[in-house]
């Protein structure tokens, strides 16, 4: 380990230290609310500030296990503004319930450093090890509300399957080790081009691998049919955890997948890319079919989390169609549901703000005459998330169906795309029906009984606003983000 | 060119009403009035503006003018593009005509939550003209789907009993058709780009419609992205069997929503068959065509005789635009000169007729709060005036000759004689129903003894007040202008139609053996 290794580790080792950093401020000043968030706030500068200057020149540490190239700037930008929106949503939710802001901040940029150091490892064990980093904390925030039920029981369910899959994981992990005998990721990619080069049909051991991993990942990202413990998880949660969780281990799992399938596997990508394509054609149709039936918001937002899910892999599986449009296109959509999903969750969690107020369809019933900022900016958000322009989420929709399109046009497997962006668009139709329905609720009915107006703290306000305006300029102005998106995606390709 | 040219006139008539959407936002809630005055003068203002377009359009070719390019994502080519034809102009003018008349019309029905539906209104009318001149697919694309949100909000807060069902089952139609035209324009983008090695122009209108008459969006592709692009049009227009919304939605919208909806958002569709559909697929256009006209005549057959079974007279109204849209479509597809002008000038008299028509309806439903046929009777002498117009538009819809309406189907029957004798036959047969079912209705309505009903309306059923006279007359009077003068309309459009059908007429149909 030499001092250039921590040069480029930089931002993950500011992470730790920030989090280290909030519980010595909590040791000093328990319960208070105002440092710790200080110090979470700043640290994040902070770390966000040396992600910038790090991104500036592609690196590697520790004998290439860990690389700092565009794809990772960009993915730990996503990642630290990930965390720095819950943050923004969670104390108003938290204090309410007496829950402490402090741990939470600290769990949560735990979970942040694990992401960042998952997004980029150059080799399976790192890539392991920043996968456990992020999901364990996540574990913590879903039980956060220990003297709630619910919330324990998701926090179960979430774990045990958690775990479950990564176990699957590791196994698959170690088949691919086993017969390529490297760890690094630019090794196995080498091993396996030589294999794939000499013609020779799939090993049985590297066919039960791929599949072992293909279903560990497909837990992490909640692809159907490995989604079960999503609605759960969701709905128990407290709710500016449920959009972190919907958000950041669901970005950090892609970022999984890029670096293994796109990096690792990529010569396989032939073998793997159909098991893609499935995924995403039963994901967004489930997700989207099971959402339409729900009256509870959040449990229909964690339905259509699993959707978006969907319209993701079709980007995926456009570029293991040989289209680096489609990776530019994940990325995009990344960055678009990040800000849309947080935003929506960010509204449901402001109104959920006293406890004992449910998120069903009937809290949403005469918002725009209660609360009408809040209903505004939903609409915003779920138009967003629906994929009407002008809005990033159309955006990020015309760009993974651009990449289907194309890779229908010219790959091998070109109908199939092309069916799956039919299917994609059809699936935002449906999607239009239950979104639309909280619009209904909000817009078209009368509340039931008298309902309290709620005062929301300033912060709410503040992220509310940065995710409502970035949902709009990623839409009416893509410009900004296609270049960064173009080279962290060429990074990979 | 006059001393406008300097100025970006139709990106100003395009965000005016956005500009007024957003001073509503700042008015204070409290004062209903505020917000219906400031919408009424933006509209207005709108529409001054686009009047000094039309007047300072140069009416000698089918060359778009008052061109404005902004490059705006420059990765796939696109950019913020407007400008107008003779086409896209004509119908410019109707829907800022139509929006402020339907505003005016709005300020007695519409008594709650005034200042979100006169934002909603001004937003739908940025869509509409937007729509009308993006020269970008994608930015055509953005304004269609721009439509929907503030219809969807106008249909489901102010509407009637149903309006709920109402308007998502007209979003969930819209928005299938539509996203299914998003595959298609980004295929036909992409092949642009395979084709031309360059993403340049790869949205483009023109470049597009240049890179489809050497016959490169032909063959199978041709086939199927027309079939994409008609769906979303033919949703929209609607043509049957894809009408089912429509009458739902006139029935449930509030009365200034029908009006716009039957002027200017079923022209929607009809106006991107002639500027995309058409020109874009030449060769899959003629394919399609035979199925088109057939679907068309059904849908022109199929209006008129629910029409005449209708116990409402709002649903009634809906179903006579279902079938006088067939004409459209029908005028559209026989690719022949007088045809196409027919359709378009259709489209225009069916947006001035039938919206004066929905405001009609809307009058009588407002002191009556029924709507119901059977009930009504003897308005021609406790409300003379009214019967009067009434009777006038009932006219007009018919296709009196002197009423615009007869000089659009009539254009569009010598259009289709000359091509299929058969389908011109069949369609002159249904005027004659659409004269029973219409002027049956006007007998029933204005004729005979006050009905029982009206009486125990007692003195609520006044005449038509002067504001409501103020929406009707300018409609009135173009529909007598355009009737004794057609050619005011006709010049404006005829170097568009030779553009779309230029196409038509260079290429040759793909045979696919199917309907042979």
């Amino acid at each position: 380990m030499s001092f250039s290794d921590i040069v480029t580790l930089a931002p993950f080792v500011a992470a730790v230290l920030v989090a280290a950093a909030i519980i010595v401020v909590d040791f000093i000043a328990p319960g208070r609310k105002v440092p710790a968030l200080a110090v979470t706030f700043i640290g994040l500068a902070l770390v966000a500030a040396l992600t910038v200057v790090t991104g500036q020149t592609s690196s590697t540490a520790f004998n290439g296990a860990y690389v700092v190239d565009p794809l990772t700037t960009f993915l730990d930008m996503l990642f630290v503004a990930i965390v720095a929106l819950t943050v923004a949503f969670a104390p108003d939710y938290l204090e309410q319930r007496t829950l402490p802001v402090a741990e939470f901040n600290a769990v949560l940029v735990f979970a942040m450093s694990g992401a960042m150091l998952l997004a980029g490892s150059a080799d399976l064990l790192v890539l392991f090890l920043g996968l456990e980093l992020m999901v364990l904390p996540g574990y913590v925030l879903a039980g956060y509300h220990k003297s709630d039920g619910f919330s324990t029981e998701g926090a179960i369910k979430y774990f045990l399957l958690g775990s479950f899959s990564s176990a699957i994981f590791l196994f698959g992990l170690a088949f691919v080790w086993g017969l390529t005998g490297t760890t690094r990721i630019e090794g196995v990619s080498q091993s396996l081009a030589a294999m794939a080069a000499g013609g020779a049909a799939l090993s049985p051991g590297l066919g039960m691998g791929l599949a072992f991993l293909t279903t560990g990942v497909a837990f992490k990202i909640a692809a159907v049919p490995f989604h079960y413990w999503t609605p759960d998880a969701y709905q128990g949660s407290p709710t500016p955890v449920t959009g972190y969780l919907s958000v950041g281990p669901k970005v950090g799992a892609f970022a999984l997948i890029i670096r293994l399938f796109a990096g690792a596997l990529g010569p396989l990508a032939a073998d793997w890319s159909i098991m893609f394509m499935v995924l995403a054609a039963l994901t967004m149709t489930l997700g989207n079919l099971v959402a339409l039936t729900q009256d509870n918001v959040k449990r229909m937002l964690a339905y259509s989390s699993i959707a978006h899910t969907g319209y993701m892999l079709v980007g995926f599986a456009a570029f293991a169609a040989g289209q680096i449009r489609g990776m530019e296109g994940l990325l995009y959509y990344m960055a678009a549901y990040t800000f849309m999903n947080l935003g929506a969750f960010g509204v449901v969690s402001a109104l959920q703000k006293r406890p004992g107020i449910t998120s069903n369809l009937s809290t949403f019933a005469g918002l725009i005459r209660r609360e009408p900022k809040l209903a505004l900016l939903l609409t915003l958000f779920l138009l967003s998330l629906t994929g009407i322009p002008p809005t990033a989420g159309f955006f990020g929709k015309f760009y993974v169906i651009l990449a289907a399109v194309e890779a229908g046009q010219t790959s091998a497997t070109g109908g199939w795309m092309t069916g799956l962006a039919i299917l994609a668009v059809l699936n935002a139709a449906v999607a239009a029906f239950y979104y639309l329905r909280v619009v209904v609720y909000m817009f078209m009915r009368d509340q039931a009984g008298d309902v309290p107006v709620l005062r929301h703290g300033r912060l709410v306000w503040a992220g509310l606003a940065v995710t409502a305006a970035v949902t709009v300029v990623l839409g009416l102005f893509p410009n900004v983000l296609l270049d960064i998106v173009g080279k962290a995606a060429a990074a990979i390709g | 060119m006059t001393a406008l040219s300097g100025l970006p006139l139709v990106s100003i008539i395009t965000f005016l009403p956005l500009v007024g959407a957003i001073v509503i936002a700042f008015t204070p809630s409290g004062r209903p009035n505020v917000a219906r005055y400031t919408a009424l003068a933006f509209a207005l203002l709108t529409w001054v503006v686009s009047l000094g377009l039309l007047v300072s359009f140069v009416a000698t070719n089918g060359d778009f003018q008052f061109v404005e390019t902004q490059s705006w994502i420059p990765m796939f080519g696109i950019q913020y593009k407007v400008g107008v034809d003779g086409l896209s102009l004509v119908l410019v003018v109707l829907t800022t005509t139509l929006t402020w008349i339907s505003i005016l019309a709005s300020f007695s029905p519409i008594q709650n939550r005034v200042k979100e539906y006169m934002i909603s209104f001004l937003v739908l009318e940025v869509g509409m003209i937007g729509v009308f001149v993006a020269m970008d697919l994608f930015l055509f694309y953005i304004f269609w789907e721009l439509v929907l949100v503030p219809m969807y909000l106008i249909i489901g807060i102010w509407g009637g009993r149903n309006r709920i069902y109402a308007t998502i089952k007209f979003v969930l139609y819209t928005l299938v058709g539509s996203l299914l035209m998003l595959v298609a324009i980004l295929a036909t983008a992409f092949t642009y780009e395979t084709v031309t090695g360059s993403w340049t122009g790869a949205f483009d209108m023109q470049a597009l419609t240049a890179f489809a008459a050497q016959g490169n969006l032909a063959g199978t592709f041709g086939v199927v992205a027309f079939a994409a692009f008609a769906l979303a049009f033919a949703i929209k227009v609607p043509m049957f069997p894809f009408h089912t919304w429509l009458p739902d939605a006139h029935v449930e919208a509030p009365t200034a929503g029908s009006v716009i909806l039957a002027a200017v958002l079923l022209k929607l569709g009809g106006y991107g068959f002639i500027r995309l559909a058409v020109p874009l697929f030449p060769e899959a256009a003629q394919t399609w065509a035979p199925v088109i006209i057939v679907l068309s005549l059904v849908a022109i057959i199929y209006g008129a005789i629910v029409a005449l079974v209708q116990p409402d007279l709002k649903k009634l109204v809906a179903y006579s635009s279902v079938s006088h849209m067939g004409f459209v479509t029908l005028g559209i597809f026989v690719f022949q000169q007088q045809g196409m002008q027919g359709a378009i000038l259709q489209m225009v008299n069916h947006g001035l007729i039938t919206g004066a028509l929905f405001l009609l309806v809307g009058v009588i439903y407002e002191r009556t709060h029924d709507r119901t046929i059977a009930k009504m009777g003897g308005l021609g002498a406790k409300t003379p005036v009214y019967a009067a117009a009434f009777g006038f538009f009932v006219f007009a819809s018919v296709g009196l000759p002197g009423l615009s309406g007869f000089v659009g189907e009539f254009l569009v029957l010598v259009g289709t004689f000359t091509t299929s004798p058969a389908a011109a036959a069949v369609a002159t047969f249904v005027m004659i129903l659409a004269a029973g079912y219409l002027l049956w209705m006007f007998q029933r309505v204005a004729f005979g003894e006050l009905s029982d009903f009206l009486k125990g309306i007692g003195d609520h059923l006044t005449d038509l007040r002067p504001v409501e006279a103020l929406t009707l007359v300018p409609l009135g009077a173009l529909v007598v202008v355009f009737g004794l003068f057609p050619g005011l309309i006709l010049d404006l459009i005829a170097g568009s139609v030779t553009h779309a059908l230029a196409a038509v007429q260079q290429a040759a149909p793909i045979a696919l053996g199917l309907w042979r």
